[in-house]
């Protein structure tokens, strides 16, 4: 869409100057915090993962702890199953987010109620929502008690277990629960902004309901749900509480694993647990590439 | 009172202690800006104004009323306050003293005193994050026999004088009278049968949790008749020729356990959550102390019991060690001193039912007396019970080989 190219930002330069001073320096301290915080903790994790422990007198480095996990089935199972929850609990969160954000969009006088509402649930913590989901949903928790009473569960153990369970059912619905909202608005500020304008003129121009939907309501909405589809993702690759009040010993996703590691009373499992650390970084920045390629390719794309 | 009269012997005995260790520094009695040869008044006045950072486990409510109400108390007169930092897992509290140690904090620490397990110090002792040698210089050091194993190594680590015993931890099994009867639990191998006829009802959370690991030594135990074979540092063969049969039995168990035994509890506290919500009906516990006060305000059934299965419980002492770089040692070691006083630790046993770290033989009569006459609640052992058939925990090395393997071999089946 052409309308699409014209709120494309243009590239900053980093050299140009407003009143003398180069932008640069004016960065310089929000860099500082970047380079220092971000970059120095992310070395010290490769360095620790790569056998740098100066701690208890190891400092020759090497890639047995990448080594270890590649042999750990402990490990191959969690890095399936952070996958897996991680695209499922995005995949629907995105999709609920988007047809939320279109019926949410249509609504006159609840409009404003329904959008308290998401914005309300953007307060509450994950931890919060992990134990809430975890209440209602375990084999004791109210579903089960309100099945139990209508008759329709015999013992607790009857009921099935979406808590603890092998495919993380528990943790894919805490992330569906947290996280429409947070898309569902993302989606609504893209549909407020002229998109209504452009589906007029689509229609004057005899553009029919799916042709709107498919060039003028989706090229707006896909940008920022995207966008926010990536936050979604890196999240929950690198999420513990929710996983670990949710989900189970093993298989476990994994930040899990990366703590178990962590915690291992023998000092030496440290760089396992960074070197797990440093592939959820690697999982997450992947996923950061492909959303920019994408983006580059939507952008690029005629209309 | 006895031990009174020993100050004076110890710290001729401290005074010796550094004469011997001056020449070493790496093993010098030397805690904060004092020594232990200057004696234990010094400790006391050096130790005026400072507040004790105190990382211990937070997860239990009456303890830590235990420490903010009593302990804050009789700290008082000393000018001393408590900093209670409650911790998950005593691991975090490692963690920030590693934290520390990597960035070069060697003084000025923000942990004083930690709560800590036998695996957690053997991890501080590999980095040697502890001060040392101070544990035998406290006061209430009279009240302890250091030649009994129980109080010298700490799941077989020497203690070293780095930490000071604090409680006593025995294990027992917790059960519902209502769905189990005591020949029920007069064994493992009833405990089994029991659990195969009531499939979903039994469990225990998954090593490397402090109880799960216990859970799986109790089995180990009598899968082999008792802890003898594995006595002393680890030795490959012995632990290759006990472990099979263990793990057989535990495979065995699996189908009979919570959700068939496919998945495990993260956690001692879903463990007795889930008993408090009827979801099993038995488990194990390091704390059968705690269990009254449960049943008191109604949390767990009023007919709820204890046992300690044929072939004995699992018993350790807990300790309170001082990280090498606390800012606040002289404090730390007061309120160890003070935890270890015969009237704190009658008062926490009334508070709780956690049993004295403390040798009661080495006690006054009066004091003795007063343990004896705390009120007991139906659902608990009594002392007697829970002391006579206590065995021994196994060395680190085997607790954690057991939790590693465990993962592959019933885990990840």
């Amino acid at each position: 869409m052409t309308g699409l190219r014209a709120v494309r930002p243009r590239p900053v330069r980093l050299t140009r100057r407003r009143g003398g001073v180069p932008v640069a320096l004016l960065l310089a301290p929000a860099l500082t915090v970047v380079v220092v915080f971000f970059l120095g903790g992310i070395s010290y994790a490769v360095a620790q993962s790569l056998g740098y422990q100066p701690f208890i007198g190891r400092h020759e480095l090497g890639l047995a702890a990448y080594r270890d996990l590649a042999g750990d089935p402990a490990v191959r199972a969690s890095f399936i199953l952070t996958l897996r929850v991680a695209l499922l609990g995005t995949a629907i969160a995105a999709v609920l987010g988007t047809s939320l954000a279109l019926l949410v969009h249509r609504l006159g006088r609840g409009r404003r109620w329904a959008i308290t509402m998401a914005q309300a649930n953007l307060a509450v913590p994950h931890l919060v929502g992990a134990l809430a989901i975890g209440l209602l949903l375990s084999q004791t928790g109210l579903i089960a008690r309100l099945a139990h009473a209508a008759g329709f569960v015999g013992a607790p153990r009857d009921f099935p277990g979406l808590i603890s369970d092998q495919y993380g059912i528990g943790i894919v619905a805490e992330y569906v629960w947290k996280e429409t909202p947070f898309l569902t608005l993302l989606a609504l500020n893209a549909l407020g902004r002229g998109t209504a304008q452009l589906g007029d003129a689509a229609r004057v121009l005899g553009a029919r309901p799916w042709q709107r939907l498919r060039h003028v309501t989706i090229p707006a909405v896909l940008p920022p749900l995207a966008a926010g589809s990536v936050l979604v993702f890196a999240f929950a690759v690198g999420s513990y509480e929710v996983p670990y009040l949710l989900g189970r010993p093993y298989p476990a996703t994994l930040p899990v694993v990366a703590y178990q590691y962590h915690t291992d009373v023998d000092l030496t499992y440290r760089a396992e647990a960074m070197a797990i650390a440093v592939l959820i970084t690697a999982l997450s920045v992947t996923a950061l590439l492909a959303f920019l390629g994408l983006l580059g390719r939507i952008a690029r794309r005629p209309a | 009172m006895n031990h009174r009269r020993c100050i004076p012997a110890l710290v001729a005995v401290a005074a010796l202690g550094l004469t011997a260790c001056g020449a070493d520094p790496a093993t010098g009695a030397r805690v904060g800006s004092i020594s232990t040869a200057q004696g234990w008044d010094a400790v006391v006045s050096a130790a005026e104004g400072q507040t004790v950072n105190w990382y211990m486990w937070g997860g239990d409510p009456t303890l830590n009323d235990f420490v903010n109400g009593y302990l804050a108390d009789r700290l008082e007169p000393f000018d001393i306050t408590i900093n209670q930092v409650k911790v998950s897992d005593t691991a975090q509290a490692i963690d920030t003293m590693l934290g520390e140690r990597q960035a070069g904090r060697s003084t000025d620490g923000s942990v004083d005193l930690v709560w800590v397990n036998g695996e957690n110090f053997a991890t501080g002792k590999q980095a040697d994050l502890w001060a040392c040698d101070w544990a035998q210089h406290l006061p209430n050091a009279a009240l302890f026999d250091f030649g009994d194993p129980a109080v010298a190594m700490d799941f077989g680590v020497p203690v070293d004088g780095c930490e000071a015993v604090w409680q006593q931890a025995n294990s027992a099994l917790v059960y519902d009278s209502e769905a189990l009867d005591e020949s029920d639990v007069a064994s493992v191998t009833s405990l089994i049968d029991w659990a195969e006829a009531h499939p979903g009802r039994f469990t225990y959370p998954a090593p490397p949790d402090f109880t799960g690991s216990m859970a799986v030594r109790t089995l180990l135990y009598d899968t082999i008749g008792g802890p003898d074979d594995l006595t002393g540092e680890f030795d490959e063969s012995a632990y290759r020729d006990a472990v099979p049969a263990l793990w057989d039995r535990l495979n065995d168990l699996e189908p009979a356990l919570w959700r068939g035994g496919e998945t495990y509890p993260q956690s001692q506290d879903q463990v007795e959550k889930m008993y408090a919500d009827g979801e099993i009906d038995a488990y194990f516990t390091y704390g059968p102390g705690a269990v009254g006060d449960k049943v008191a305000v109604g949390v767990f059934p009023d007919s709820t019991r204890e046992a300690v299965l044929a072939g004995g419980n699992i018993a350790n002492n807990s300790f309170v060690g001082i990280p090498g770089n606390a800012a606040h040692p002289e404090a730390a070691m007061v309120l160890a001193n003070l935890l270890q006083d015969p009237q704190t630790q009658l008062a926490l046993y009334k508070a709780e039912g956690t049993y004295p770290g403390i040798d009661l033989a080495r006690t006054d009569r009066a004091t003795r007396d007063e343990f004896a006459d705390v009120p007991r609640s139906p659902s608990v052992l009594p002392l007697e019970r829970l002391l006579a058939d206590a065995q021994p925990e196994l060395a680190g090395a085997y607790v954690t080989r057991i939790e590693h393997d465990w993962k592959s071999e019933v885990l990840q089946r």
